[in-house]
């Protein structure tokens, strides 16, 4: 063909309402991607990344959610960042790979030479560009990027045995019981368009065995050997586990920041993140201030246009983010917490390591708090769409459902 | 004649059920809470029915249409922008509660479930000459609640006390008014208090009556009362030999079972059940003092009592649930698993006991 115009798609998996309910309750108002991280949504994040790629032609949000939820951030986020951008819906589970090859003629309609995976839900810092860089030098099928973490914690995720000179993958194994690696799957991938060859061959085999086995009794009853309908492909089980040690899987590895956004309370964290990361790449972003004319900012603070904060308020960061239409009053203290759109702070009142949900109204003097775990069920205090929290009230590590009002003070419940 | 029903809110009081569809709509004892008020409202002659909400959740026009056709009664909503409080949401109903007859019109709460004896409410209206009248019920623990003092020959109300630390009298407002369209013109349109500041008014000038309130009360805006107040309807069902009470050899008590749901063999039903449409309530199952509410199935062995099961959930075999658990829709409960206390939000599967009361997200 001769053309030296090779051309990427993106596909980025955002999952659905039926998948987890671990969002809760914040996923009972706002499909979890569209959740603001650093005042931009979850997805937001990564399609950004996704622009640094040279030639990047399309990309693609797959999910379970209804298209009208990503009706309106679709057409907004391809207006801003001057790429196209589409929702397509899933009619059903297929598995983190049959997902992708679902619409596999969809992908392939640019003839895109390479095609880049992500999962919604992880903060990273996205090395698009160089991750495809080693790709093409690595000449592999895929390259999967990963991160180091403790040993004590890598049991959670997919671990990875890479070969430290030629980083070929040699050994993938899911959550395993002993420890394996402590280099962890981060859900980020770049593949050829081999990847849907990979897809179909697990599909036919499965296809194939189902016709053939005949199991014993006792077989047919060990987890492994529960068959799984032939369309539903896992990426990590399925596709990449087989294809360790064949020169076709590599690893890209990064040193920044990668977490998993499974909860509320991770969001806190990763805004954090982003926050961080701002400062470097967009530092116009952030929000300063000395006390004299605007509040006084320590730290990484987003603040939207539209918010009105008070000049005698005191934001602290690091770690604080007010949308749009927020109303930040005198004498105010915000530490560690995301203030989401119409919210209402009065005076004197202060919030630390929370997340106060659109609309809602925090009564002056009243106080918001939690310990800051991020991984504790009730270690940041999460209140819902229209709470209020009347003057003098206080309500520390709780979860406080949409509509409720609070007038005694609360201490490690959850709210109805 | 007329009649508002305060709907309110949100209902956050009965989450997890809540969630899933709004108050009015939730069922008791195989009906939408509002059924039953706008049955006892159609039946007395009420050509229209005005529902006082502060919120309209998508699909409730469309179940209030249903209830219209099948009634043959008129439905209007009047939703306030604003919290008006008690009396606030009648002065913004006014146009459609006043038509120049002169007719008094009722109100009802609609958290409130009773035998609704509205005939003879409007014969005691009619004997007194009155402005006002309301219900009233007694309870044992009166400063839970506003207490009615009243003349007990005539019904004549002396005072409202709210909250009363010493006792004054065991009679509380029971939330049924039948009211002369002249009251509506001591209703501002603004947040106003019915208890605190109409009722009052009417009582000083001698005009507001009160009648004890045959038969049982209930609030059922929360679980525990949910669940007592079932109890109490089931009771009154029985006293009125009503047929549709089920009997059998697997049935304790006053138990009612819609007539498409299927029971197993070797069940025992009761006291104090009811089991909704198209339930499947396998072999050998245990119930108590529960609903049970559409489309629910409950397997084999299992044990339920003092609980609510939400709209399609499921009961895992052997499995045993009690003390308040409260599952909302579509909650899968596994087999053998105990659950003691856990109110469940929609959408959940339980794969492990819950040993003690917890809220599960």
């Amino acid at each position: 063909m001769g053309s030296t115009e090779e051309r990427i798609v993106a596909v980025i998996m955002v999952g659905g309402p039926t998948k987890g309910t671990r969002f809760r309750p914040l996923s009972l108002n706002i499909p979890k991607p569209l959740f603001p991280l650093a005042g931009q949504a979850m997805v937001h994040h990564p399609i950004s990344a996704c622009k640094r790629i040279p030639n990047l032609a399309q990309i693609y949000l797959i999910g379970f959610y209804e298209e009208r939820e990503f009706a309106l951030f679709v057409s907004s986020v391809s207006n801003e960042l001057r790429v196209p951008v589409r929702y397509l819906k899933e009619d059903k589970p297929h598995g983190s790979a049959g997902g992708l090859y679902n619409f596999r003629d969809l992908i392939m309609e640019d003839n895109p030479s390479h095609i880049v995976l992500l999962n919604c839900d992880v903060c990273c810092s996205f090395p698009l560009p160089d991750m495809l860089e080693a790709h093409r030098r690595y000449g592999g099928m895929g390259t999967i990027l990963v991160i180091k973490v403790s040993p004590e914690s890598a049991y959670q995720f997919g671990e990875l045995v890479a070969d430290p000179v030629t980083n070929e993958l040699l050994h993938y194994a899911e959550k395993p019981e002993t420890f394996v690696s402590d280099r962890i799957n981060c859900g980020v991938y770049i593949f050829t368009p081999d990847i849907f060859t990979a897809i179909q061959g697990v599909s036919t085999q499965r296809k194939d065995r189902a016709t053939l086995r005949r199991v014993s009794s006792f077989e047919a009853l060990q987890p492994a050997n529960r068959s799984l309908p032939t369309d539903f492909v896992r990426l990590d089980q399925d596709i990449l586990s087989p294809l360790t040690g064949k020169k076709q899987l590599y690893v890209y590895e990064t040193m920044d920041f990668w977490e998993q956004i499974k909860n509320p309370g991770m969001s806190l964290k990763s805004s954090g993140l982003y926050l961080a990361q701002f400062r470097f790449t967009s530092p116009h972003l952030l929000a300063s201030g000395d006390g004299t004319k605007n509040a006084t900012i320590t730290g990484d603070v987003f603040i939207h246009p539209s918010a009105k904060v008070h000049p005698t308020a005191k934001v602290i960061g690091p770690n604080v983010s007010i949308s749009a239409n927020a109303r930040i009053g005198a004498g105010v203290r915000l530490v560690s917490c995301i203030i989401l759109d119409d919210v209402e702070i009065q005076e004197n009142a202060v919030v630390i390591h929370a997340i106060i949900g659109w609309k809602s109204s925090i009564g002056r003097w009243s106080r918001v708090q939690a310990s800051g775990d991020y991984n504790a069920k009730l270690g940041v205090t999460i209140l819902g769409e229209s709470v209020t929290v009347e003057d003098e009230v206080v309500v520390i590590n709780s979860i406080v459902l949409p509509n409720k009002t609070l007038n005694v003070s609360v201490q490690e419940e959850i709210i109805l | 004649m007329k009649a508002l029903i305060l709907v309110g809110g949100f209902g956050t009081r009965l989450r997890p059920l809540t969630l899933s569809y709004p108050k009015p709509l939730v069922d008791f004892a195989n009906k939408p809470m509002i059924l039953h008020q706008i049955e006892a409202l159609e039946a007395i002659g009420v050509t229209e029915v005005v529902l006082a909400i502060s919120y309209q959740p998508e699909g409730m026009l469309n179940f209030l249409k249903e209830f219209e056709k099948k009634l043959g009664i008129k439905i209007t909503c009047s939703q306030e922008t604003e919290p008006l409080g008690t009396a606030g949401p009648l002065a913004l109903a006014r146009d459609y509660l006043v038509d120049g007859s002169g007719e008094p019109f009722f109100v009802l709460n609609s958290d409130v479930i009773s035998e609704y004896p509205l005939k003879q409410m409007i014969e005691f209206h009619k004997s007194h000459g009155g402005e006002a009248s309301i219900m009233v019920t007694k309870v044992d623990e009166p400063s839970k609640y506003g207490v009615v003092v009243m003349e007990e020959s005539t019904g004549q109300v002396e005072r409202f006390v709210e909250k009363p630390k010493l006792f004054v009298g065991n009679k509380i407002n029971a939330g049924i008014y039948l009211l002369d369209p002249s009251a509506l013109d001591r209703i501002e349109l603004r947040p106003t208090s019915i208890e605190k500041e109409v009722f009052p008014k009417i009582a000083k000038e001698k005009k507001l009556y009160a009648m004890v309130l045959p038969g049982f009360w209930m609030d059922i805006g929360q679980p525990r009362d949910y669940i007592t107040g079932l109890r109490l309807y089931l009771d009154s069902l029985k006293k009125k030999s009503s047929p549709k009470l089920s009997f059998g050899p697997h049935i304790i008590g006053n138990v009612l079972v819609d007539e498409s749901a299927t029971i197993g063999e070797g069940c025992l039903i009761g006291p104090d059940v009811a089991i909704g449409p198209r339930c499947v309530v396998e072999s050998g199952v245990r119930l108590s003092r529960c609903t049970v509410m559409r489309g629910v199935r409950i397997k084999k062995h299992a044990c339920i009592s003092s609980s609510i099961i939400g709209w399609h959930s499921t009961v895992g075999q052997w499995a045993r649930v009690e003390n308040m658990t409260i599952l909302g829709e579509d909650v899968h409960v596994g087999d053998e698993i105990y659950t003691n206390g856990g109110v469940v939000l929609p959408h959940k599967e339980i794969k492990s006991s819950i040993l003690k009361p917890e809220i599960v997200m």
